[in-house]
C-alpha cells in the first residue's frame, strides 16, 4: 500500500493525466449506452438558451439573403409544381389502371437549426423539436431540396441530426432511371461517392439518386443528388460513382424530420 | 494584472458560440475553447491541476457546447494538451510564447481530426492532412489575433 502511495506520490502530474486519459476513452467507448444519452438529452434541454441569441444573430444577418434565395427556389417550385401536377394525375390514373397499391403519403415536422455544434468540422445539427413533437430516433431529415441526415439521439425539446457530411454516415440509394442500387457515402463539401455498384448497371451522368427500398430507417424515393462521374476502380469489379447532392450544407436553416408515425 | 480565468473562460465560450453559428469557413471553424485551455495551462504551475482542468472544461465542451456526438473526445485532447502546455518553464514561455501554443495547438487540432477523421487517416490521408490544416490554420488566425487584442501574453506571463 505505501509503495502505491509512494509511486502516485512521486508521480502525480503523470498519474493524473492517465486517469484522465483512461476516464475520457471509458467515455468514449460508452456512448451508445442510455446512460449517457440521457446526460447529454438532459443537459442539451437545460443549456440549449445559450445558442438562442447566436441564432438569431444569424438569422437577422442573413435574412436578405435567405429570403432571396427562398424566393428563387420558390419560383423554381413552382414551375416545376405545375408539370408534376399534371403528371400526377396521369400516374394516379394509371396506378389504379393497374390496381397497384397505394403509396404511403409521408408527414414532414418543420425544425430550425438551433446549433451548428461547436465541432471543428460541420458533421451534426441539433434541431428545436424533440420528443413531444412527435420525433424520434432514426428518423430521416430532410432540406427543402433533400436528404440532409437522421436524427441520432433526442431529448424531450431538441434532437440532434447526424448529417451526410459525416465520415460515419452511409446510406443505401438507387439510381434512376436504371434503378440501380449502391451505397453512398460523403467524400467532401457536397460530394459524395456511391460504391458497390455492379458494372453491368446502366448509369449516366445526370441521373437522380433516390433513397431505395432497402433502407431500415429512410422511406423509398427522397431525393439525394445526381452522378457527377462514374469510374471503374482497379483490381474491383464494382464502379464507383461520383454524387452531388441537391442540398447545400454550408446554408442549413430549416429542416424537415419524417414523421414515423404519420 | 494576472491570467483572468473566469473572464477569460466566459470570453473563449462566447467566441465559441459566436464562430460556430456565424464564422464557420467552409464547415470549418476555430477551436477556440482548446486554445482558451493551452493558454490558460501555461501559467498553471502544477500540471496535475492544469489535466483536471482540461479534463472538466472538456466535458462541458462535450456536454454543453454540443461539439458532435463523441462525448469524451474533448476532456481526452484538452487534458492532454493542458498537462503538455503546463510542463513549459516561465523562461521557455516568455522566450518562445507563440511558438508554443501554435505547436499545442496543432498537436490538439491533430487529435481531433484523428479521432473525429480515422477513416481518412487510413484511407485518404492527403484529405485527412487538409482538414486538420485547415482547422488548425483557422485557430491560428483567431488565436494570433485575440492574443494581440486581449493582452492574453502579458497576462499569463505575469502569472507563470
Amino acid at each position: 500500500m505505501t509503495k502505491i502511495d509512494l509511486f502516485f506520490k512521486k508521480n502525480l502530474d503523470s498519474s493524473v493525466l492517465f486517469i484522465c486519459i483512461l476516464v475520457s476513452f471509458l467515455l468514449i467507448f460508452s456512448n451508445d449506452s442510455q446512460r449517457i444519452q440521457n446526460i447529454r438529452s438532459t443537459t442539451l434541454d437545460t443549456f440549449s438558451f445559450l445558442y438562442k441569441p447566436f441564432n438569431w444573430l444569424d438569422n437577422q444577418i442573413f435574412l436578405t439573403k435567405k429570403l432571396e434565395v427562398l424566393s428563387h427556389e420558390n419560383l423554381k417550385l413552382n414551375l416545376e409544381n405545375q408539370i408534376l401536377s399534371s403528371n400526377k394525375i396521369e400516374n394516379e390514373r394509371l396506378r389504379n389502371l393497374l390496381k397497384f397499391r397505394k403509396r404511403n403519403e409521408l408527414n414532414f415536422i418543420g425544425a430550425d437549426i438551433l446549433s451548428k455544434g461547436v465541432n471543428s468540422n460541420m458533421s451534426s445539427v441539433l434541431l428545436n423539436r424533440g420528443l413531444v413533437d412527435g420525433v424520434d430516433n432514426n428518423s430521416a431529415v430532410l432540406s427543402s431540396r433533400g436528404v440532409v441526415g437522421k436524427i441520432v439521439f433526442v431529448s424531450d425539446d431538441h434532437s440532434g441530426v447526424q448529417l451526410v457530411s459525416d465520415v460515419n454516415f452511409r446510406l443505401s440509394i438507387k439510381i434512376i432511371p436504371s434503378e440501380t442500387e449502391g451505397i453512398m457515402r460523403w467524400i467532401k463539401s457536397d460530394i459524395c461517392e456511391v460504391v458497390e455498384v455492379q458494372t453491368t448497371s446502366d448509369v449516366q451522368i445526370g441521373d437522380v439518386i433516390l433513397t431505395s427500398n432497402l433502407s431500415l430507417y429512410f422511406p423509398p424515393n427522397l431525393p439525394v443528388g445526381e452522378v457527377i462521374s462514374i469510374y471503374k476502380e482497379s483490381n474491383s469489379s464494382n464502379k464507383v460513382i461520383r454524387m452531388k447532392l441537391f442540398s447545400d450544407l454550408s446554408i442549413l436553416n430549416q429542416l424537415f424530420i419524417v414523421d414515423k408515425e404519420g | 494584472m494576472g491570467f483572468n480565468f473566469s473572464g477569460y473562460l466566459f470570453i473563449a465560450i462566447i467566441l465559441q458560440l459566436m464562430f460556430a453559428e456565424l464564422l464557420t469557413i467552409n464547415g470549418f471553424q476555430p477551436n477556440i475553447m482548446l486554445l482558451f485551455i493551452i493558454l490558460s495551462s501555461i501559467s498553471m504551475e502544477s500540471a496535475s491541476r492544469a489535466t483536471i482542468i482540461g479534463f472538466l472544461i472538456g466535458l462541458f465542451s462535450d456536454l454543453i457546447l454540443f461539439s458532435g456526438f463523441y462525448l469524451g473526445l474533448s476532456s481526452l485532447v484538452f487534458s492532454i494538451c493542458a498537462y503538455f502546455a503546463s510542463q513549459v518553464s516561465s523562461n521557455f514561455a516568455y522566450r518562445n510564447f507563440d511558438l508554443y501554443w501554435l505547436s499545442l495547438v496543432f498537436l490538439g487540432t491533430g487529435l481531433y481530426s484523428f479521432f473525429r477523421y480515422d477513416f481518412f487517416f487510413f484511407n485518404d490521408i492527403l484529405f485527412f492532412l487538409k482538414n486538420w490544416f485547415s482547422i488548425a490554420l483557422y485557430t491560428f488566425f483567431v488565436g494570433f489575433i485575440l492574443t494581440r487584442i486581449l493582452g492574453v501574453k502579458q497576462s499569463v506571463l505575469e502569472d507563470a
